[in-house]
């Protein structure tokens, strides 16, 4: 490929990159920036930074003369520089704080929702997968379509009776309201996912294991599980991500607020008086993409795998 | 595929059943419901009153938002569908054309990455930082001198649905490329030599080569599209609450408001029943008319 074309190419790409990744960027600045100044200017670097270096660069050089200070309601104060210092320092960490305190509740209940969705998904739907695709039985066919048929029904079919029903059994406002109906429906994702790769083994495997007097489970934790690692971790990612981004049915069964997760949560904050502050709201956004974030370090090369196998077409 | 033996068929029985119990409760229960409960006029904890198939009948013939949030729903799908189809898919051929792994990589998790901030929070970013008054747009036209121009982008009745498709701009969307980028990766190397020595390179053989042997994700993609663009209004429901006056109001979240604003339940899932069989009818069309690359390739 000639050079030009090579460039032309790169330049297009990180062009159409930071596009993307621009809003994440102006998100991260203005955790830093009081309201005053975000309605000054969009975008500048935090008051509070180049106040920090301002200040510190007088205090290496001995300087001990008062420094102007914009203080939280914009008022501009003469300080000595070390007061100065806590100052900004303040500033930078007001929006993380507020954020964090009317976070965490939030973030813990979004961690239990879905690492206990995550493991049943996975428990029920390898499981399952395994002995429809390596067993045949009165009523497996209709049991495997059974599964599979309910990929037709969208959400916005089920999403008023599955309430109706949540409220019949008692369930609203608890943990269970959320993880039932995910695992319900994140299985079949899941059963649709692993049967394609179980049928892919070969038979011989289970053969000699089973000639052994190795009975379900054993074939499942010692010759399933280790060779699905992949498949496990796609199932996984997808199901927590489908779990973390779910907004609109926490914010419903949570009619008290009390279970809120973070996606609710948000929702919740934006509409209450913490929305006064621009850097509380943004503080928020970016707290609660970290956990999203470590999952992402930790599995992109797996999940990139997994998606690129080919198993997603129609 | 083996036949197991009696006692092992009892375990398979054992094995399936939690996952068909919860099935059964929480897929199959609320599917019947909704069918059932869409023929009574009720509210929660309130007594249920047969009213047959009158909810239907007011929706499609009495309802003020039907047909102008049909047109709402219709709109922004098709917009969906054309930015999905083309622009990720673009930018996966370009990734995918470059000679070194270690770029390809970099791009693909760059793409990758913002999946991690929650679908709420980009929507209220979209609102508070991009639309609001002191936002992106706003602040932009006021230093290029067009402060004329400003305003509130989701408040103005003309600009608040183009408003609402614009967000997520440029709309490259991690998801997409990955699949799309599987697509070609999976063209086998015979194909991509004979088309070479054949003289067919860069746009034509994108168009030529390319596009009929990625048919299958393509396929996969429009039909999210189309099934997500029809049912999904949480984003709406986020930025504008369907506002101002009807003009970003679609069935889905129509159906919302009626179900837990208006305490109209019966009425709520007659809209859901309809939406499932507009949904059904347009995936049953895509499945009939838009072909697979591998059902092309085994009719020749």
């Amino acid at each position: 490929m000639p050079r030009w074309k090579l460039l032309a190419i790169h330049a297009t790409l990180i062009t159409i990159t930071s596009m993307t990744l621009l809003p994440l960027a102006f998100m991260v600045n203005n955790i830093f920036r009081s309201n005053h100044e975000f309605y000054r200017s969009f975008f500048s670097i935090p008051d509070a930074f180049k106040g920090l270096v301002g200040v510190t660069g007088a205090l290496a050089g001995g300087d001990k003369g008062p420094v102007e200070v914009d203080d939280q309601e914009g008022r501009t104060q003469r300080v000595p520089p070390a007061e100065a210092a806590g100052m900004y320092l303040q500033q930078i960490k007001r929006g993380p704080t507020m954020a964090w305190a009317v976070l965490r509740p939030y973030l813990i209940n979004s961690l239990v929702v879905s690492v206990l969705t995550a493991l049943g998904v996975c428990a029920m739907g390898s499981s399952a997968a395994y002995i429809l695709s390596r067993y045949r039985f009165m009523g497996s066919r209709v049991a495997l379509m059974m599964f599979l048929a309910t990929m037709m029904f969208p959400g916005v079919l089920t999403l008023v009776p599955s309430f109706l029903l949540v409220k019949r059994l008692g369930l609203l406002n608890t943990y269970w309201a959320m993880i039932l109906p995910y695992m319900a429906g994140g299985q079949v994702f899941a059963i649709f996912i692993f049967y394609s790769f179980f049928k892919g083994l070969p038979e011989d495997l289970f053969e000699s294991a089973r000639l052994d007097g190795a009975g379900h489970f054993r074939l499942y934790w010692n010759i399933v599980l280790p060779l699905s690692k992949p498949v496990f971790s796609v199932v996984i990612i997808m199901n927590i991500l489908g779990t973390w981004n779910n907004f609109l049915w926490p914010f419903i069964t949570n009619t008290d607020g009390s279970h809120h997760v973070i996606s609710s949560g948000l929702f919740a904050l934006a509409t209450s008086a913490h929305a006064q502050n621009f850097s509380t709201m943004f503080a928020a956004y970016a707290i609660s993409s970290v956990p999203l974030l470590i999952l992402f370090v930790y599995a992109t090369r797996p999940f990139i795998r997994g998606m690129t196998s080919g198993a997603f077409k129609a | 595929m083996i036949r197991p033996s009696l006692r092992s068929t009892l375990g398979c029985y054992t094995i399936i059943l939690p996952g068909t119990v919860l099935l059964l409760t929480f897929v199959y229960l609320p599917v019947v419901w909704a069918f059932s409960k869409s023929l009574y006029e009720f509210e929660v904890g309130g007594q249920a009153r047969f009213v047959g198939l009158a909810n239907y009948k007011e929706y499609l013939t009495l309802d003020p938002t039907c047909w102008p949030s049909a047109a709402n729903m219709l709109l922004l799908t098709m917009f969906a569908v054309c930015v999905r189809l083309t622009l990720p898919l673009i930018v996966a051929k370009l990734i995918h054309s470059l000679p070194r792994e270690r770029w390809r990589h970099f791009y693909r998790v760059m793409f990758l990455a913002p999946i991690v901030v929650p679908g709420v929070a980009v929507q209220l970013i979209w609102q508070g930082m991009i639309y609001a008054d002191h936002g992106l747009l706003n602040s932009l036209l006021r230093g290029l001198d067009l402060a004329h121009l400003t305003h509130g982008w989701l408040s103005d009745p003309h600009t608040a649905l183009a408003a609402v498709m614009m967000v997520g701009f440029p709309f490259v969307g991690g998801f997409e490329v990955l699949i799309y980028y599987a697509g070609l990766s999976a063209i086998p190397d015979s194909v991509n030599e004979a088309a070479s020595l054949e003289g067919c390179t860069g746009v034509s053989k994108f168009f030529r080569i390319d596009i009929p042997l990625i048919l299958s994700q393509l396929k996969l993609i429009l039909l999210l599209t189309v099934i997500g663009g029809m049912q999904g209004f949480e984003g709406l429901f986020i930025l504008t609450r369907g506002g101002p006056g009807f003009k970003t109001t679609v069935p889905g979240l129509w159906m919302y408001f009626n179900a837990f604003s208006f305490q109209r339940m019966g009425y709520a899932c007659a809209i859901g029943v309809l939406l499932f069989l507009a949904i059904l009818t347009m995936t049953l069309l895509n499945f009939r008319y838009f072909k697979s690359a591998e059902k092309i390739k085994g009719e020749s």
